[in-house]
């Protein structure tokens, strides 16, 4: 098994589209083989920049990501990009749309675009897409975008991945209010208000600053990012190249002030009990003795829930009746 | 964490017409699977790639276009030029039986036209799954 | 026998005792067929029996709601004397191949009784393209006739004219360039443009929800649509620039409440468009026309067409201030729907026809009906199927007598409380739609396309449970019936003929003047000047279809839907 994590990963780091998307998808899969490869890249430091993109549907996301791919081509950037979707909570299963806007960039050998669900996990995003963000910077990409849903835990997990945190509004959804509730202000680096042309951008963008401001006095650590706010209409391209160049600043600054190796050190940690929390359950139950006799035993009413599950948590069989 | 069959579908030529690839996209999702739709006016070369970048199980070509055995053999080309001939290419749409038939002759393993309902696409599907993941 | 009853209270004891000690008995001893009875579309569900209770519960009151055929709210039918004046015109789709090829299927057509014909465009034309552009391969004069230029448009114009009553061209996204290749086909061939009426649906905002045959990004396709309707109207008032086909919203499977509820709304967009370019209601109104589908449930089928007029008239009046009768008629065609057709046991789909051909008729206030052809699922349209097709309409008009009495099936309860079931559905669904920002908005956002998506799925998933009886599919059906399906095959001569053509005109024309024209087309796409006289220049100059399309395309970009505008 070695020797195939060795081969996929020779392969993906020389750029083999194939291997790298068989890679991820032992990682989604829980697949051991995964494991294995990211033990095999993990030596190399992490090179290429992750921006994640983040906010409510309707905002644009994807033709934004697709604007965002366009400039940093045009920069010279080879881009990968991880599109997040969820899984249905009833089949399990999961409609990947986000592709069809970056449709232009399909046969694009600079551009890698992998779609994803979430499949599931508490938490939203979890450790397959760290990995995958690993894995995709190991096979020599510049930048990652990972592209979220936008409701719910997404956007604070992708902010623990993301190097910069783009989150994306639109005026008229009432999201300013929204945003504040869901903690996007906590995670934004940098604040995108798209469809900038519509009415009511400018009373969105003077809400927003506002909020902004506010969250900026909020946070600690000097000097202080404040996160700009750019205004970008992604059908046009318009803006996108500031946006990206706020972008930039934000690194420059995580570098500059240590917060990258804050924010690195913050990352480890979230990866790790991100990773236990989605595998403790199946292990601790592939090492319950007598799992059988228990469930057996529970449904007959001699135990009950709790016993049972503290029964397995402590790492034993079945508690005396 | 289960695995998932992968399943992209795609529009080939200029059809616009996407009530088939609408349903047959909630039915894979509904029966558990994680279904990637490419758009339209796609050429078999973006549908391969798009298939090898998203390493997908299965390949859904939906053409309704007298171009069809064109752009079928091409995708099966190009499937195996990169290496991905182990993927499941099934064609869809108004397609005759004996053009049916050729297709079937070059490799795709179903061609369901109007008619064949979601739960057979679905089963076909899990079986080739089921004997694929035997070995 | 009892007297009739006295009053309301008295109904309605004479129904309680017809439940108790009549029917109560009989369905406890015999049961009922299913375990509920619902509309098909809809899926309302439907009471044993109607009576006029149900009239005073929906507060029904005659003149109000029903009134007289030809006055508002036109319920009953807007003409004064229904089909009695004149039977409505009878049309049938056929558009493939060359010019030449359908020009002569159409003449054809004139031939056998039909007194209007449409001209449907193949996947390249309708989609900008030229004949020999990459995509266009395979596709070219398949699902329609191919016009790359000028000489095409004349071609296919080679017609009777003096039979010719009616012409419909649908081209949608590249509607202005195809008016302007009619109009100098037409001079050319020495055709007063008065003498007939071209109909030109130009429905782009439909194209945008479903079907999918658009180009440009859903705010300019609406303007490349408006700059259509104010050309016709200001140059030739007596052809029609708009239809609103609510049937392809039928056929991406909308309910009959989603049918009306989007279309009236999208021809709402298009209206206020058109009156913000110095009109006044009354002038554009009357422009304004439908074309709806009717599907198997016939009192579905029924009511929504009655409901169809009374809600046009109640919008224009109410709504817009129109006062005109011409702006509250809706003008309308109508036709049996092509997804209650089956391609298993083809035969079956000509009782199909009939029946709904029959509800067009009941329903009335269709000036024009279209017929399906019975085996359009699997085969070629063939003499025959066209033949079959227009006896259908001749046997409804001519041997049933529902076209002898105006709204024959009006005062029936179940009906009127079914037509005003629709009618205060739609409103709040128009509403809804409003509260969005109207048509335009629901388009960006992806509303439409995403409630057409799941209605798709779930009417799939009635067929398969057998919550839909479709007979000869999972009612009735064959074992073994292997229906072999004919396609348009690929026609390489017509394609070859028709690049070799293209490629003529390419070569003999002035390539100068066609660049200067083409800029002028850009220019004018930049701005905000009427697109159809810049068109025109272009088209007499011979630049191809294509290369005005791309002249647009270079200015507005192309549209690429995402999955919340797909619906997928």
């Amino acid at each position: 098994m070695s020797e195939r994590a060795r081969d996929a990963a020779a392969r993906l780091r020389a750029g083999d589209t194939a291997a790298l998307a068989r890679a991820i998808r032992w990682l989604e899969d829980g697949d051991a083989l995964g494991a294995r490869v990211l033990r095999e890249v993990a030596g190399a430091p992490e090179r290429a920049w992750r921006i994640g993109v983040t906010g409510p549907a309707g905002a644009g996301k994807s033709t934004l990501v697709d604007a965002l791919i366009t400039e940093l081509r045009r920069r010279g950037q080879r881009v990968g990009v991880l599109a997040v979707d969820p899984s249905s909570p009833f089949s399990g299963g999961a409609l990947l749309g986000d592709r069809l806007r970056m449709q232009r960039h399909t046969l694009d050998p600079g551009v890698f675009i992998r779609s994803m669900a979430t499949r599931g996990r508490m938490g939203g995003l979890a450790s397959a897409t760290h990995g995958a963000a690993i894995l995709v910077d190991a096979a020599g990409f510049d930048v990652v975008l990972i592209e979220t849903v936008g409701v719910g835990q997404d956007e604070l997990d992708v902010a623990e991945l993301a190097h910069t945190t783009v989150v994306v509004s639109v005026p008229g959804l009432g999201d300013e209010v929204q945003a504040l509730k869901a903690g996007l202000f906590e995670v934004a680096d940098v604040h995108a208000l798209n469809k900038a042309d519509l009415p009511g951008a400018d009373s969105a963008e003077r809400n927003l600053r506002a909020l902004l401001d506010l969250e900026t006095q909020r946070r600690e650590g000097e000097p202080r990012w404040a996160p700009p706010l750019v205004r970008t209409v992604a059908a046009r391209g318009d803006g996108v190249p500031a946006l990206l160049d706020a972008c930039d600043a934000h690194r420059v600054h995580l570098a500059a002030s240590g917060e990258g190796e804050r924010r690195a050190a913050t990352r480890a940690e979230q990866l790790f009990y991100a990773l236990l929390r989605e595998q403790a359950p199946q292990r601790l139950l592939a090492r319950a003795t007598d799992l059988d006799r228990t469930i057996a035993a529970l449904r007959a009413g001699e135990i009950d829930a709790f016993a049972a599950a503290e029964a397995v948590l402590a790492g034993g069989g079945l508690p005396a009746l | 964490m289960a695995k998932r069959i992968r399943v992209l579908l795609a529009k080939l030529g200029l059809d616009s017409h996407t009530i088939g690839v609408t349903v047959i996209a909630k039915a894979l999702r509904d029966a558990g699977m994680e279904v990637i739709y490419s758009g339209l006016k796609q050429t078999p070369e973006m549908v391969v790639r798009t298939a090898i970048q998203e390493d997908v199980d299965v390949v859904g070509l939906s053409s309704l276009s007298a171009a069809h055995m064109s752009h079928f053999s091409r995708v099966l080309e190009l499937l195996r030029a990169e290496g991905a001939s182990d993927k499941l290419v099934l064609g869809g749409g108004v397609i005759p039986e004996r053009d049916a038939e050729k297709l079937r002759a070059m490799g795709v393993a179903a061609v369901f036209t109007m008619g064949a309902t979601t739960t057979e696409i679905i089963e076909f599907i899990e079986r080739w799954w089921t004997q694929r993941e035997a070995q | 026998m009892s007297q009739p009853p006295r009053d309301r209270d008295d109904l309605r004891a004479h129904q309680a005792r017809w439940e108790r000690e009549t029917r109560g008995p009989h369905v406890a001893a015999h049961g009922e067929r299913l375990a509920e009875f619902r509309t098909q579309a809809m899926r309302w569900p439907v009471k044993p029996l109607y009576t006029p209770q149900d009239l005073d519960e929906i507060g029904f009151d005659y003149l109000r709601d029903a009134g007289f055929p030809g006055e508002y709210p036109f319920t009953r039918g807007t003409s004064p004397d229904g089909y009695r004046t004149e039977l409505w015109r009878m049309l049938q789709v056929t558009g493939f191949g060359t010019g030449e090829d359908w020009a002569r299927r159409g003449r054809y057509m004139l031939e056998q009784g039909l007194n209007g014909l449409i001209i449907e465009y193949d996947l390249p034309t309708t989609n900008g393209l030229d004949s020999d552009h990459p995509l266009a391969a395979g596709e070219v004069c398949r699902a329609g006739t191919a016009i790359d230029t000028l000489a095409d448009m004349e071609a296919a114009l080679d017609l009777p004219f003096e039979k010719l009553q009616h012409l419909t061209s649908v081209c949608n996204g590249p509607q202005p360039v195809n008016l302007a290749m009619i109009l100098p086909a037409l001079e050319k061939r020495g055709v007063d443009p008065d003498s007939f009426t071209l109909q030109m649906p130009n429905a782009i905002l439909i194209e945008y929800t479903c079907v999918g045959r658009y180009i440009y990004p859903p705010a300019h396709g609406l303007r490349v649509a408006t700059d259509v309707i104010e050309y016709v109207i200001r140059n030739h008032p007596r052809w029609v620039p708009i239809a609103v086909v609510s049937a392809q919203l039928y056929a991406a499977r909308a309910n009959p409440v989603q049918e009306l509820a989007f279309g009236f709304s999208i021809a709402m967009q298009y209206l206020d468009a058109v009156l913000a370019r110095g009109f006044a209601i009354d002038e554009v109104a009357p422009y304004f026309s439908f074309i709806t589908g009717v599907d198997m449930d016939f009192f579905e089928a029924v009511a929504k067409l009655r409901a169809y007029r009374k809600i046009w008239a109640k919008l224009m009046r109410d709504r817009y201030g129109a006062t005109k009768p011409e702006s509250l008629r809706l003008r309308l065609m109508a036709s049996p729907g092509t997804m209650s057709l089956t391609l298993q046991q083809p035969l079956n789909n000509i009782a199909r026809l009939g029946i709904q051909m029959l509800a067009c008729a009941l329903g009335g206030g269709a000036q024009t009906m279209t017929s399906p052809l019975h085996d359009e699922a699997h085969a070629l349209p063939s003499e025959e199927a066209i033949a079959v097709g227009a006896a259908v309409q001749n046997i409804v008009a001519h041997e049933t007598g529902v076209a002898d009495v105006v709204d024959p099936l009006g005062g029936s309860y179940y009906l009127e409380v079914m037509t005003r079931k629709i009618e205060d559905a739609v409103f709040a669904e128009i509403e809804k739609i409003d509260t969005q920002g109207g048509a335009l908005r629901a388009i960006e956002t992806g509303y439409f396309q995403r409630a057409l998506a799941q209605e798709q799925y779930d009417r799939h998933r009635d067929l398969e449970s057998g919550r839909r009886k479709l007979v000869g599919v999972n009612q009735g059906a064959v074992s073994g019936e292997k229906r072999s399906i004919e396609l348009f095959e690929l026609d390489a001569d017509a394609e070859r003929r028709q690049i070799e053509r293209l490629q003529r005109v390419r070569a003999e024309r002035d390539g100068s003047a066609v660049t200067r024209a083409l800029a002028r087309v850009r220019e004018a796409a930049a701005g905000t000047e009427n697109l159809v006289p810049p068109i025109l220049e272009a088209v007499k100059a011979y630049a191809t279809h294509g290369e005005i399309c791309e002249a647009l395309r270079d200015v507005f970009g192309s549209h690429h839907p995402d999955s919340l505008t797909t619906g997928i």
